[in-house]
């Protein structure tokens, strides 16, 4: 593994939830890695299998999902729709052996800033030991 | 399975058709959406007829599969239920489409009789056009032998080839000679029966064998053919390598029955870039082909729609670079589908994967609990 590589991470975040988690671990002392673009939804169940695809494609390392915890959505049943979406488009990829590790998805409340930040490094890390996404040296994507 | 029997004595094809006129002339329905050959005689496509001498002189089965059934049915129902009863006479990849379809709001079923049969598959398209006549030839000793080598390699490990969420079933296999298998599977298919005076409370056994030994044929070409797919698509390099044909046409899109979106993602501007952002991404990877996303149309199609995919193989079929899209699809689709346990077009009144969800569920999906985030062990992680 290549020591200096540094994962390029896209992160969508659930705006009610995740994403004010990780607003709290900025001002917190919890910093997460800043190699993640955040990316804010409305709701994770805003999420198209597309963003997910597109966002592997045009090279990122590891695509974060992260939502509200199941009955706490505020439009009820979005991360439920988001958990199956999900697992569609990883399955996509474990069939056709495209490294579905580079995605993830993960449930964070608003008030779990530090939780938000041991969930980037673990992914973070876990890309790292992935490599660099070979999609983003492909021409003829 | 229950049934009954009807007189075949002109071959199978002409007891299929008298089947259709004698329940036209009872009034059974109004009108038949059947396939007929076209005028040059080179080919077929889909008519809507109440007259009985179209449908009598009609291919029930014909040797290729054009249009996919559902999307003849779905022309003319898309805006709403029939004013009168129309009976659509389809294989079962397409009977099974026009039912996901139907939960799609793409198709409305409640004035339509569904009648499918035994189907022994189809030929490949462009092969039956280089020479109509061979395949009309070859097509009939298939109806005959049901073997499978000259068949489209999606219908060579087809496993849904016989009864289905249709109305009326026919079988063909295990029939005795000059004689066809009638099953009523709804209370709209017995209706169709009584009015013919079929009784339909015979086993019938012989079918189910044969259908079972033509299915455990099928799967194990199945597994076969899955083996040889993988050495094809596993990978990000070998699936590039397979699909850096594509010429983008979107043939296979079109003409699928699962894809309706009127506003299709991919032929918005959505994924128009600005010029300085392509020359960027080009100049960062050295070079990049254009048009882009091949990959993206691909994968994003099967994100979307695969857990409807019927595994019909219309989209190989139209396919001008011989791209196996069909059997990509397929492949990807049986596990998608697996998730949900959902067999499409199995059930009218089973709801789309995508429209229900369960509290607790799918939980291999979900990234766990990171326990390592508290204290300093985190600062270092
Ligand atoms: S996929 Fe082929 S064999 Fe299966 S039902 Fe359709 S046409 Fe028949
Ligand atoms: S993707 Fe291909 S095999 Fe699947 S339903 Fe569409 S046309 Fe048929
Ligand atoms: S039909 Fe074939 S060439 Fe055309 S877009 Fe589909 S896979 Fe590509
Ligand atoms: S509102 Fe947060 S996942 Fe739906």
């Amino acid at each position: 593994m290549d020591a200096a590589f540094e994962p390029k991470l896209v992160g969508f975040l659930c705006r009610w939830c995740t994403y004010q988690a990780a607003d709290l671990a900025g001002v917190g002392r919890s910093r997460y890695p800043a190699n993640l673009v955040p990316i804010r939804v409305m709701c994770s169940g805003r999420v198209d299998p597309l963003f997910l695809v597109r966002a592997f494609l045009k090279g990122a390392d590891g695509v974060f999902v992260g939502g509200c915890h199941p009955g706490d959505c505020h439009y009820i049943e979005g991360n439920l729709r988001a958990r199956r979406r999900f697992g569609v488009v990883q399955t996509v990829f474990s069939v056709l052996g495209l490294e579905p590790k580079r995605l993830r998805l993960a449930w964070i409340s608003a008030s779990e800033g530090p939780k938000f930040t041991a969930q980037m490094k673990d992914f973070d890390a876990a890309v790292k030991k992935l490599g660099k996404n070979t999609a983003a040296a492909e021409v003829f994507l | 399975m229950k049934g009954g029997q009807v007189d075949a004595r002109g071959g199978i094809q002409a007891g299929i058709t008298s089947f259709l006129k004698e329940a036209l002339s009872k009034g059974c329905f109004d009108a038949v959406m059947i396939p007929t050959r076209v005028p040059a005689g080179d080919s077929f496509a889909w008519i809507l007829t109440d007259n009985e001498d179209l449908v009598a002189g009609a291919s029930p089965l014909p040797p290729v599969m054009p249009v996919q059934g559902a999307r003849a049915l779905s022309s003319i129902t898309k805006k709403g239920k029939a004013p009168a009863k129309i009976a659509a006479v389809m294989r079962p990849c397409e009977v099974r489409a026009a039912v996901e379809l139907g939960k799609l709001k793409q198709v409305d079923l409640a004035n339509v009789t569904l009648l499918s049969m035994d189907c022994p598959g189809v030929l490949e398209l462009s092969t039956y056009l280089s020479d109509p006549t061979k395949g009309d030839s070859e097509f009939s000793r298939l109806l005959d032998k049901w073997d499978a080598e000259s068949l489209r390699p999606v219908c060579r490990s087809c496993t849904h080839f016989s009864a289905t969420a249709s109305d009326i079933h026919l079988g063909l296999l295990g029939a005795q000679a000059e004689r066809l298998y009638v099953m009523p599977l709804t209370p709209e298919g017995s209706r169709v029966t009584d009015a013919l005076n079929i009784s339909a409370d015979q086993e019938l056994d012989s079918w189910q064998a044969k259908v079972d030994e033509v299915r455990q044929k099928r799967e194990e070409q199945r597994r076969k053919s899955e083996v040889e797919l993988k050495e094809r698509v596993e990978g990000t390099e070998k699936l590039l390598a397979t699909l850096s044909t594509c010429i983008g046409c979107r043939n296979c899109m079109r003409v699928c029955p699962i894809c309706y979106c009127r506003q299709c993602f991919f032929d918005s501007d959505a994924l128009e870039g600005e010029v300085a952002a392509h020359l960027s991404r080009a100049e960062r990877k050295g070079s990049l082909r254009f048009p882009l996303d091949t990959l993206l149309f691909h994968l994003g199609r099967m994100s979307h729609m695969s857990l409807s995919c019927v595994e019909c193989g219309t989209c190989e079929d139209a396919c001008p670079m011989s791209i196996p899209v069909g059997q990509i699809f397929s492949h990807v689709a049986r596990r998608t589908q697996e998730l949900f346990k959902y067999d499409p077009g199995k059930n009218r009144y089973e709801p789309l994967p995508l429209v229900t969800y369960e509290q607790d569920e799918l939980h291999d999906f979900e990234q766990p609990y990171v326990k390592t985030y508290s204290g300093k062990g985190a600062a270092d992680a």
